[in-house]
Order: structure tokens, then sequence, then C-alpha cells
């Protein structure tokens, strides 16, 4: 059995993968925590991998870390050192906090769990990025892959070709600070959301901006791609990201753009500030379609290869995947449904089962989007109470409970679901989402505000069969696996219908998902359909600000929270008490 | 904006701690083996998130009037909650105490917030509408402080009323003493700052001078690099 662990500078996870090449199981810590975002060491998800799944440190053969501690330490320090003495607080901080950064890794094994850290190696960055998106790739040679974040422990961006799972050539790589990760992180600051969270956000207030606008094109300026160098550039004068610890842009891009915007005051579309923000985001969203076109074509020109892997934070932009679709040298573009760094982990997992295998017997099994095993524990027997006192049970079975969720969200209703296992990903695909009929605009309505308290220019994404999508959508071959996990938005149809879906942007697009056969969604679908339901607005099951839930409880919680009366679960459909 | 100024910092704190209340109830329903322990920890948590809820609400208020560069101080960042100590990186409580201290901590805890509560009622003004707020969550925490009293004495009748004032007192000690901790370190801090400056200005002359681009990976396989190597 092999272990991969992601956590200290990004998202902590842990993932499991057999010596058969299967993904076997994949905990995100802030599921376990609570904590969205959790960055620390991911002692909670090693040990539910070593409980659920039976297994002693003895019985773990290699342990992966996805980066090398040390390398993105010295990169920062050194970035750091050339501007001293404007950086002294971010250097302070650094050398002060040495000893809690990743490079303790193999200390905070040893303490928490005694003989793995004798087994621990290390990947590139980037590499467990690669090999994470390689997995859920059906083809595994002679492809391309195309790596795009903030920052891991050396580049920002890297081009690598794969000519099999044991030869993968970086030939591309683009060196921090330049980063376009991290330039759209400090636009998401600057427009007052949080980093690592805000950038939805950002790409869904672009739909409300005007590229020809003045804001957008003066932010569509701090970037370029240089065609001497073939290197993306930038004026680090407006960014602070690699001299300070508090502030990711400097006073300059307030100078440019105007006074950063209040994080407290909501932007309600049609608000004085509104138009400003918009056109920023618009600008930022410009910017990074096309350096990431830049990207692909220059990776299509160094490898000539035309199917590629796309992962790293920047590749969760799903509003310019339907753009590098439409290159002409595209044939392919596969994402992991977990391209950030907590999906990491999973690459880190294959990383040691790479090494530790001979190339004649590599297998890598295309792991599913569910692949945590289900909660061995009885949910029943701990939520009896909770349940009792607060809930009622609608129906007990599990095909009267979906028939009878169907039949409520026809009739406008708001489903939670907490099924089976959850998902890899940080999208919800039906097994901790929140559903109703994606067509019924005052359920979409009550679902985003109501329930999410979500901001209102962020659509609802749709769930449906892929049959259903091509009569609304244009949809692109090209990137057909990225429907499935909702990595890429479409345009609806000229003059379609869909144009009027309560879950269609501003912009005509839609961040759509195309349901999985025999999946939860699959089923309740089928039970929708003949009631006229074709359609279903999806979101993820949580209260703003909090992880997606992980299990029975967490799904409980919400429904106590929040206005949700209904939640479908492994032990029924369940109506909350008022 | 010198009002909102001290204001922000206690609403920001009092949230952050009423949010990590919430998650160490959670945690503690998501222990237990009892279904009606389950349920007890499941509706506190609830009531904590509640209570985080307003606070932050509260501190949202007040910070759409200050200085968008004081503003930008008070978000909440998640992880927060482990960086400054209202979540243990340790674990939560109910994975490193036994139950019975558990129960005692959160006996004498909630006492303490509603001690604490006072003040900010005091701050905001007790007919205000954000003071029915906190009049309310008070209530709360002194309803927490009576089931937590009635658990503890149900689950060990051998231990007598008196024991749990001795828990009490002992809890006050600790939390005066953290504070102490928490000044004095705050004031070493700012001692010591110029030392560490001087020494991050003397390490990052050095760093100036390295070279990094023997690690650069540009026409290298990646799977061939070492994997025991750090850099």
């Amino acid at each position: 059995m092999f272990i991969g662990v992601t956590g200290y500078n990004h998202e902590a996870s842990a993932a499991l993968v057999d010596k058969n090449g299967v993904l076997v199981d994949f905990y995100r810590e802030e599921s376990l925590s609570r904590i969205k975002g959790d960055k620390s060491f991911p002692r909670r998800s090693i040990k539910k991998l070593l409980v659920t799944n039976n297994l002693k440190i003895e019985d773990i053969e290699r342990v992966a870390f996805y980066e090398r501690p040390l390398s993105a330490f010295l990169h920062i320090v050194k970035e750091a050192s050339l501007h001293m003495p404007r950086s002294l607080p971010l250097l302070t901080h650094q050398f002060r906090n040495f000893n809690r950064s990743s490079v303790s890794c193999y200390l905070d094994f040893a303490k928490f769990f005694r003989g793995l850290e004798n087994k621990l190696i290390y990947s590139d960055h980037h590499l467990s990025h690669t090999l994470t998106a390689l997995a859920y790739s059906d083809s595994r040679k002679d492809i391309c892959s195309v790596v795009v974040d903030g920052f891991g422990d050396r580049s920002t961006a890297s081009i690598s070709q794969i000519v099999d799972p044991t030869e993968i050539n970086e030939l591309w790589e683009c060196l921090y600070p330049v980063s376009l990760g991290l330039f759209y992180s400090s636009i998401t600051d600057y427009l007052g959301f949080a980093i690592n969270e805000g950038e939805y956000k950002v790409m869904g207030l672009a739909s409300f901006g005007d590229s020809n606008s003045k804001s957008a094109k003066l932010v569509r300026g701090l970037m370029d791609w240089d065609y001497a160098s073939n290197q993306m550039i930038s004026d680090m004068s407006y960014f602070d990201y690699h001299l300070s610890t508090s502030n990711s842009f400097s006073s300059k891009l307030e100078d440019l753009l105007g006074p950063a915007r209040n994080p407290f005051n909501q932007l309600i579309p049609g608000d004085s500030d509104f138009q400003r923000c918009a056109n920023i985001a618009r600008g930022a969203q410009d910017l990074t379609i096309y350096l990431l076109g830049k990207i692909f074509t220059h990776a299509h020109k160094i490898t000539s290869s035309r199917r590629f892997l796309f992962s790293g934070g920047v590749s969760m932009n799903s509003a310019s995947i339907d753009h590098l679709a439409q290159m002409p040298f595209v044939d392919e573009i596969i994402i992991p449904p977990n391209p950030g760094d907590a999906g990491c982990a999973i690459g880190a997992a294959f990383y040691c089962y790479l090494k530790s295998n001979s190339c004649s017997d590599i297998k890598i099994s295309k792991p599913s989007f569910f692949p945590s095993l289900k909660e061995k524990r009885n949910d029943e027997l701990l939520t009896e109470q909770i349940i009792f006192n607060e809930f009622t049970f609608l129906e007990r079975c599990e095909d009267n409970a979906f028939l009878k969720a169907a039949e409520l969200i026809s009739t406008g209703e708001i489903i939670g679901t907490v099924l089976s296992s959850s998902e890899t990903g940080p999208r919800a695909l039906g097994n901790r989402s929140l559903l109703c009929d994606g067509k019924n605009k005052y359920a979409v309505n009550k679902l985003n505000t109501v329930i999410k308290n979500r901001s209102p220019f962020r659509p609802t994404a749709p769930a449906m069969r892929y049959e259903i999508a091509k009569k609304f959508y244009k949809l692109r071959p090209e990137i057909y696996d990225c429907y499935k996990s909702m990595s890429a938005t479409c345009k609806c149809l000229e003059d379609n219908i869909s144009l009027e879906f309560p879950t269609t942007h501003v912009d005509g697009t839609a961040r759509i998902q195309i349901v999985e056969n025999n999946s939860s969604l699959d089923k309740l679908l089928s039970m929708l359909e003949p009631m006229g339901i074709e359609i279903l607005a999806n979101s993820s099951l949580n209260v703003s600000g909090d992880p997606t839930c992980f299990d029975l409880v967490d799904g409980l919680m919400v429904c106590s929270r929040t206005k949700l009366s209904y939640l479908l679960t492994d032990l029924g459909l369940l109506k909350r008490k008022t | 904006m010198k009002k909102s100024q001290s204001e922000l910092p206690v609403f920001h704190e009092t949230a952050h701690a009423e949010l990590a209340s919430a998650l160490e109830m959670l945690a503690a329903c998501k222990a237990t083996e009892s279904s009606n322990q389950a349920f007890g920890y499941f509706m506190h948590a609830k009531d904590e998130y509640n209570h985080a809820k307003s606070f932050f609400e509260i501190l949202s208020n007040r910070a759409k009037r200050a200085s968008i560069e004081e503003a930008r101080d008070f978000r909440f960042k998640p992880p927060s909650l482990i960086t400054k100590g209202y979540i243990s990186k340790q674990g939560f409580l109910i994975e490193t105490m036994k139950l019975k201290d558990f129960i005692a901590f959160v006996y004498t805890n909630e006492l303490l917030a509603k001690s604490s509560f006072e003040n900010i009622l005091i701050m905001v003004g007790n007919s205000s509408e954000e003071g029915k707020i906190i009049s309310s969550i008070m209530a709360d925490e002194l309803r927490h402080h009576g089931m937590a009293k009635k658990f503890f004495l149900n689950h060990y009748p051998a231990l007598q009323p008196w024991q749990l004032r001795i828990y009490r007192m002992k809890e006050t000690f600790n939390n005066r003493g953290r504070k102490i901790y928490d000044i004095n370190l705050k004031f070493l801090d700012k001692l010591l700052t110029p030392l560490y400056k001087a020494m991050a200005y003397v390490a990052g002359t050095m760093a100036k001078k390295l070279n990094l681009n023997e690690f650069k990976r540009e026409g290298k396989n990646l799977m061939n690099i070492s994997s025991n190597s750090i850099l």
C-alpha cells in the first residue's frame, strides 16, 4: 500500500493507492477537521486511511510528500532576499516559521505515525499534479501535461511530455515569482474576496464585465507573453505576494485601478462599485484565457502533442477551458476532479507506486470520482436521537426515498443529499449536493440565496444526462470528461430556450455537469424524467464558509442551521421538524 | 473610527472562539458512542454555530464603516482557527482529554464565556438590537453550563459539586495564566523583533548568493530525480 500526502503550504489531504495501482481511498483534511482550506499536517486523513482500510504502519510500503519542502522554502527566501529591506517582514516570518513549514513533515510523521517517517520520499510538486491528472486519463502514454498554479516548490507553470509513466520529461517552466495563479489570487484579494476561496467569485463576476472597459484593459496589461523567450512576463511592481506576508498587491495597483474593495460590503449587480469590480474581474479573466492559450500553444509547439492533461489551481478556472478546447491543435483535455493542491496527494501516492514497480508491472486504474470507502461506522446508531428529535422519516426504503425526493423536487422543493461516499474534488457531483429543479427560477433562487447565501452574481450549476445536454448546450467533444466533473463551462446553443434557464449565467454560459451512469444523480434523474424534469440545479451541501459536508452528522447540521427541509440519505429521506 | 478600531478585534476574536467551540462540539458529537450524548453535543454545536454567525454579522456591520485597509485585516480565514490557537494542532479537545475533564472544561468555560460577553454587552449597549442578541447568547451559555453540570454529576455521582468548583477555579487560573503568557509573548515579540529582523537580514544576504538554477528541471526526466531529496 502507498500513501501520498499534501499539506502545510496548501490544502492538506491524504490518498491511498494499492499494489495494483488502484486509488483505494482519499480524504481532504478539511472534511474531517471541518476547517475550510485546512493546511495542517493531514493527521486525521492519514489516521482515517489506516483505520478505515484496516491497515497498520507495517502495511504501508512507502509514503510520498507532494513537494520538495526545502526547495519551496528556498525559492521564496531567495526571491525575497533580492528586495531587502522591503521584504524583511516576509523573510523574518519565513525564518521564524521554518520549523512549522513543510520542512518539518518528516518530524510530524515521526511524531504522529512512528515508523512512517522512514518510508518517506518526496515528489516534485508539478510531477504530483501531472501524475494526478494522468491517473484520470484513459491513455498513459504520449500525452502532454500542462500545470499552472500559484507556486509549488520551484516553478509556477510547467509543460512536460509524458512518454510513459516512468518517463516524464519537463520541457518548459515559468519560474517564481511570475505566476498566473498568484496574479489571479491578487486580483481576488484586491476585489475583497478571500484568496484560495474567492477565485470562483471573480470568475462569476467577470461575466458582468466589459472587456473593452478601461479597467479591464489596464488589468489585461499586468502580464504578457514574451515571444522571444517564450515566457510569461509580469510587472512585479504591482504585486507584493513575493515580498509580504499580508499584502498580495502593492499600492501601485490601487493607484492604477482605484482603491481595493472593502470585503465586508456586499457586491450587488446595479450597485455603484459593482461595474468597476466586474470590469476588473473581466480583465483578469481575459488575461488568464490569453496566457493559457499561449502556454497551450507553446506546449503543442514543443511536444507536438494534441492531447493534454491540465492541472494546478488555475485549471479550476472552468470559464477558460471552453476557449482552450477551441484551439485548432487540441484533440483532448483531461482535468482531474481535484486539480488543486489537495488532489496532489493522489499523484504523490501514484509516485510511490511507480517508484516501487518496474515498468512492465505498471497498471494504473482510472479512479472513481467518489473514491472514499463508505463510512463503516453505524451512522444510524449515532444519529438516532438527533433524527428522532429534529427530523422525521418520510421514507426508509432506498427506492421509495429516491422516488419521494423526485416528487418533492418536481413540486419546487430543495433536497440535500448525503449518499454513499463523498466526492474527490471540490465540486459536489450528487452525493453531497443541494438539488432542485434546474428550470424552476423560484427554487434555484431560493437555493442560491436563502439556503446557500451566495453572492447574487454567482450562478448554480445544472446537472443532466448527455442526451439532454446536447439539446441545450454547445458541447465540445475535446473536453467531454471535464463536463462530468463540472470542470468546464459551455455556451448555450443560439436562440435556445436554455438561455432562459435560471442556471444560465448572464453571459449565456453554464458550468454543466454531465451525470455519470449508475450514480446517485443518474438514479434520481431516471425518476424525475417521467415527471418532466430533466435538469437539476446542483450545488454543494454546505453553509457558506464551511467545507462541503462529509458525513451524515454534517448533513444534519446543515439542515438544522439553514432553511433546508429535506435530506436524502442512505438511511432514507428525512424531513426537518419545524 | 477609533471606536471601531477597538471593537473589531473583540468581535473578530469572539467569532473565532465561538466557531471553534462549535467545531469542538461537532467533533465530540462524532466521537461519542452514545446516541443521547451525540444529540446533546449536536444541539450545543448548533447553538455555537449560531453564536459565531451573530458575532460575524456584528463584525461585518462595523467593518463596513471601517477603512478598507483595516477591514481587510478582519476577514475570516478558516485556517486561522488553528494558527490563532482556538483549535489545537494536537487535535480536538475530545481527542486529547479524558471525557470527565472535557465536560468539566465545558462546564467552566461556558460560564467564563458568559462573563466575557457581559463586557461585550456593555460595549454594544443593553437595549440595542445587538445587545438583545448578546443577551440571548449569554442565556445559551448559561444553559450549556447547566447542562454540562447536570451531565457531570449524573455520570460521576461520586464527585461533589465542590469538586466542580475546584475545576472552575483551576480553569480560571489557567485562563489567566494563558492571558499573562500571551501578553508576555507579545511583549517579548516586540522586544525581539529588531533582533529577528537583523538575523533575517543576515540570512537574507546569504540567501542572495544562493544559486537555485541547478535545481531547474528543464530537459530532465522528473521520474529519475532522487526521491529522497528535499531539494
